[in-house]
């Protein structure tokens, strides 16, 4: 199962969890299964479309990605808070 | 004591001490985070904290007690039909009924909570309206940012949209009227001014012991409505304003006929006028406008007040709270007579309200 790494405050959504395995076969899915079991999640990653937050990036094996690029098994997807604000 | 719930561009900031003296920060949360708005419930003593995080989008959360755990609220959040997303939480008003709450956001839409605000729905009727499409953004968005319910009668309420006018409804939110009457749109070249949508609302409320009497700052002029929001009259023309252009606004939850505004230059500028920091008081509703800035700067103090920044605590005498976007908040105890600088040095002031009233 593709496993999420989640950085800096989401973490306080997903009970304190820096790794957390998923399923899905893309990076959209793996967020719909990663906000089910933690439902605290929602509108965090995504917005209530379903659209990345604006300065939320996904990495897939150091490359960003977009949500419908396929993630396999044994892949590992970054949620990072893009560097921003003031 | 005096409790003021102040948001800031890095978090909100629990302020508690005697009235008319400075107040200490008793607790901050949401450290560097973006509270647009808070405010508190009185009548279940909950407490709510609109947050724009810089990274993952906006959010509304509530507590029992400012200073320790917040809890998040479910929603608001536009169901999947209405493809669109909240991009601002501007305001949090407590309604008519048991656990009536109901939230004003960016896009322009209501949201309505049933369990005390731990869960919102969006408001559909107000999302449908026809005109909606022809709906035009201010500077800061098109958003909701006024919400007036009428005591003692659930059904009647009255929203402002910046800048899409004002909206009432008298079945509960199913259905929406557009009550734009005696607004003067001067933005605009007078031959566009008849057919135009873009009614800049900045500010509204409704005093609650003669509902039918509004009062209203709008993007240049002041206006009272006498009968629920159907049609508004001029109350800022000619009447000793610096500057009938503002966005803070408080409304005496004693006294019908009195009301508080705090002019700002207009309209690219948007600072004190002339550097002067003064509270304007109408005690005849807006017949006459009198300056109250006894203790307030009085040179050299160009400070923008944003449009949730002005609260007061339903006291009486009353009290009045302002907080500015150079980090300062300002307070009265005798319903603006006299002025003191009750904390300095804070993050660019969002909102201020009252947590004790």
């Amino acid at each position: 199962m593709p496993r999420m790494i989640l950085s800096g405050s989401v973490r306080e959504h997903a009970g304190g969890l820096g790794t957390i395995e998923v399923g899905g076969a893309t990076a959209a899915a793996a967020i719909q299964s990663l906000e089910a079991a933690y439902p605290a999640l929602r509108g965090w990653i995504v917005d209530e479309r379903g659209a990345l937050r604006r300065h939320v990036k996904l990495f897939r094996r150091g490359e960003a990605i977009a949500l419908d690029a396929p993630v396999a098994p044994a892949d590992e997807v970054h949620i990072v808070a893009a560097i921003s604000g003031g | 004591m005096t409790e003021l719930l102040v948001g800031t561009k890095k978090g909100l900031m629990v302020l508690r001490g005697s009235g008319g003296r400075p107040l200490e920060i008793a607790g901050r949360a949401f450290a560097g985070e973006v509270v647009e708005f808070a405010t508190r419930d009185r009548r279940s003593g909950r407490y709510f904290a609109a947050v724009t995080h810089g990274q993952f989008g906006p959010h509304l959360f509530f507590a029992d007690d400012p200073t320790k755990a917040w809890a998040q609220a479910e929603g608001p959040a536009f169901p999947t039909a209405a493809k669109a997303a909240v991009e601002r939480i501007w305001v949090v008003e407590p309604g008519i009924g048991d656990g009536i709450l109901w939230c004003g956001v960016a896009p322009a839409a209501l949201f309505r909570s049933t369990d005390g605000g731990k869960s919102w729905a969006l408001v559909e009727g107000l999302w449908n309206v026809p005109e909606r499409g022809n709906w035009e953004p201010g500077a800061g968005g098109l958003c909701l940012h006024s919400i007036c319910p009428w005591p003692g009668d659930a059904k009647r309420l009255a929203v402002g949209i910046s800048s899409a006018g004002v909206w009432l409804t008298e079945d509960a939110g199913r259905s929406w009227r557009r009550s734009v009457g005696g607004l003067v749109p001067r933005y605009l070249p007078e031959e566009a001014r008849k057919d135009t949508h873009a009614y800049c609302v900045h500010n509204m409320h409704r005093a609650p012991r003669q509902p039918h009497t509004l009062y209203m700052q709008f993007h240049g002029g002041v206006y009272r409505s006498d009968d629920g929001g159907e049609s508004w009259n001029d109350i800022g023309s000619d009447r000793g304003l610096p500057s009938d252009f503002g966005f803070p606004l408080v409304v005496d939850p004693h006294d019908p006929d009195r009301a508080y505004i705090i002019p700002l230059k207009a309209d690219a500028d948007r600072v004190t006028p002339d550097g002067c920091v003064r509270v304007y008081e109408t005690s005849d509703r807006g017949s006459t406008w009198v300056a109250r800035g006894d203790g307030l700067p009085r040179s050299q103090a160009y400070l923008t007040v944003l449009r949730q920044a002005f609260c007061s605590d339903g006291g009486n005498p009353l009290g009045l709270y302002f907080g500015a976007t150079s980090g300062e908040v300002f307070g009265s105890v005798d319903g603006g007579r006299t002025w003191s600088t009750v904390a300095e040095r804070l993050p660019p002031v969002a909102s201020v309200r009252c947590g004790d009233n």
